[in-house]
């Protein structure tokens, strides 16, 4: 019997049908004993999951926070290293470059996201007409964001090169310039250049997130509003727009936080220059711990950048909630 | 009035893949460069439509030079790693998440949607401390480790709603049966929520096959070296032999290309369902 029921049911199926008090007490045991096994059961799911973040998140996390307060350098990697309060904090505050980066790194959000935003608006309402090669196409466009952000970088650098770059050549036959322009290797131009690059990978994420918003609002009001007399463009101001707004809203907010964050480009594109002119945050981090190898300086960065990140995405997730409960 | 209506059908075609052309015009434009000879890639005017063809930028980095290969295979053992170990993570934690009573899931699921959102940086520099007291730089376990940890938030996320999704007394069913939470779990539930797998699979894949900041800052050694570094400091040391650079640059997106081709599907639902909600 037992090897035919080897598993918990069998043996639980087993006692119910026995009598004896002794194994009714055995029983109900057992049963505890499961509801607790149940219990744990349910846990041993999210635990291994769990202790990853914890351990590699979570802590690393942490431990950044921490050696913020700290002066770890590569020379004392190994060793000890002191707790410095909030010295570098001020250090970092007194930076000129600091609040250039920052400065950067707004105008770089703030640009790149108001282009991506508007050319993805148009492709998605666009692409919202029933057309045949309309999945082809729009899953060719998808494609451009999947590319690595190493190749982008390398290929948009090598159309902005100086004399042979296609852009160059292009606004020159167009006669917009008439002389090549520099525009990696020019202060004044070479953020714009990395933002340029950065539209182009942004597009398509705006274009898809808001083509399934719009593929998912009510067409009868669409009906409703033409049998009312209203032209297209009144259609899209007054259903269009207030329906995708919440939509709208989120995807500006993840805007922030995913082009904030962006390092990849910059250092393919500029390497941060020429002097700073295309130094963001993430880059000023970078070079205040990989270059001069002062990781707490590093480290006190990235914390400011997390507490902005913070501010930010509790908005988001506010906004979130809000739309969730309406 | 009919014959207007397919007009306007086909107009819309031709303007899509007009925009469209113009869009990924950059891609062309690095094939284009790759299968260039050099006096062309420098001529003035640009040869928009090549001349001649010559593949001797393949032949130069790929033929003759077969250590490419070994960042090649660097790069799928890392990204490889990276999915396997992601998906054993966070399918389990999804539904969990999803489908159990759990005492503190508010808290998990807003510390996963801030996770997600980090900067690489942010990670890499106490990683880079860390695995260097552990004695873990240059391993291909250590870029599996980050790679894992920016992408499990996302994959958790994306797949919850996938295991949301699944008609609920199945449990009950197959406990009814004689299957444990473990065994319904895997035999049952798992085979059902396939396409969110693949979806958080192909995801996770790409992130590390695209990854330059963990490798860059975890390994020094040639010997577990990616693709994407080797790009980065191929452009540090032949900034101008643009062929070459495009041609490892086609060649490092065709199985991205082939990845895309074959889950497309599950990727813009991933991309849908993950990033907004």
């Amino acid at each position: 019997m037992y090897t035919i029921f080897a598993n918990g049911g069998g043996i639980l199926m087993q006692t119910e049908t026995q009598q004896t008090p002794l194994v009714k007490k055995a029983a109900t045991y057992k049963k505890r004993k499961t509801k607790y096994a149940e219990k744990l059961g349910k846990y041993m799911f999210i635990i291994p999951g769990m202790t990853f973040l914890l351990v590699f998140l979570i802590f690393p996390i942490g431990y950044n926070i921490m050696i913020s307060f700290k002066d770890l350098t590569a020379m004392n990697l190994l060793g000890e290293q002191k707790f410095v309060g909030l010295q570098n904090y001020i250090t970092i505050l007194k930076d000129k470059l600091f609040f250039l980066s920052l400065k950067n790194s707004v105008v770089f959000t703030g640009v790149c996201l108001i282009f991506q935003f508007i050319i993805g608006l148009l492709l998605a309402l666009f692409f919202n007409q029933k057309f045949p090669g309309r999945n082809i196409l729009r899953s060719l466009i998808l494609m451009a964001w999947m590319i690595p952000l190493v190749i982008t970088g390398t290929l948009f650098k090598w159309m902005f090169a100086g004399e042979y770059g296609i852009i160059n050549h292009f606004l020159l036959w167009v006669g917009i310039i008439d002389q090549p322009v520099q525009w990696v290797s020019n202060a004044s131009t070479s953020l714009y250049s990395t933002i340029i690059a950065n539209i182009w990978i942004g597009i398509p994420f705006n274009m898809v997130i808001l083509l399934a918003a719009l593929q998912s609002l009510p067409e009868e009001l669409y009906e409703a509003a033409k049998v009312d007399g209203a032209g297209r463009i009144r259609r899209f101001f007054s259903i269009t727009l207030p329906l995708l707004k919440p939509t709208m809203f989120i995807l500006i907010m993840l805007g922030i936080i995913y082009t904030f964050k962006v390092f990849d480009i910059i250092l393919i594109m500029t390497g941060g220059g020429p002097v700073h002119s295309s130094t963001v945050l993430p880059f000023y981090a970078y070079e205040r711990a990989f270059t001069d190898f002062n990781f707490s300086l590093g480290a006190t960065v990235t914390t400011i950048m997390l507490i902005l990140l913070i501010l930010v995405s509790s908005v988001y997730l506010w906004m979130v909630r809000k739309e969730e409960q309406e | 009035m009919k014959k207007n209506l397919i007009r306007s059908k086909y107009m819309a075609t031709i303007i899509a893949v007009f925009s469209t052309i113009l869009f990924l015009f950059p891609v062309y434009w690095m094939f284009v460069t790759s299968i260039k000879p050099m006096s062309a890639i420098f001529a003035i005017p640009p040869q928009v439509i090549p001349q001649d063809v010559n593949f001797d930028a393949y032949v130069k980095n790929f033929i003759d030079n077969p250590e490419i290969l070994t960042y090649f295979g660097n790069s799928f053992i890392i990204a490889g790693g990276t999915l396997v170990l992601t998906l054993i993570l966070a399918a389990p934690v999804a539904y969990a998440l999803a489908r159990l009573q759990i005492r503190g899931k508010g808290i998990v699921m807003i510390t996963l949607l801030i996770a997600q959102m980090l900067p690489s940086i942010m990670l890499a520099l106490p990683f880079f401390i860390l695995f260097s007291k552990m004695h873990l730089l240059n391993s291909f376990l250590s870029l599996i480790i980050a790679n894992t940890t920016s992408s499990l938030p996302f994959a958790i996320l994306v797949l919850r709603p996938f295991f949301m999704s699944i008609p609920t007394g199945l449990e009950e069913a197959a406990a009814l049966d004689g299957c444990n939470k473990f065994k319904t779990f895997y035999k049952i539930i798992l085979p059902l929520v396939k396409p969110g797998l693949l979806t958080v699979g192909s995801f996770s894949f790409l992130f590390a096959w695209g990854d330059l900041l963990f490798s860059l800052i975890l390994t020094s050694d040639k010997a577990i070296r990616p693709l994407t570094v080797h790009l980065y400091t191929f452009v540090g040391q032949h900034g101008t032999d643009w062929s070459s650079l495009m041609a490892v640059a086609t060649i490092s997106i065709i199985p991205i290309i082939l990845i895309f081709i074959a889950f497309q599907k599950h990727i813009v639902g991933g991309m849908t369902s993950g990033s907004v909600k």
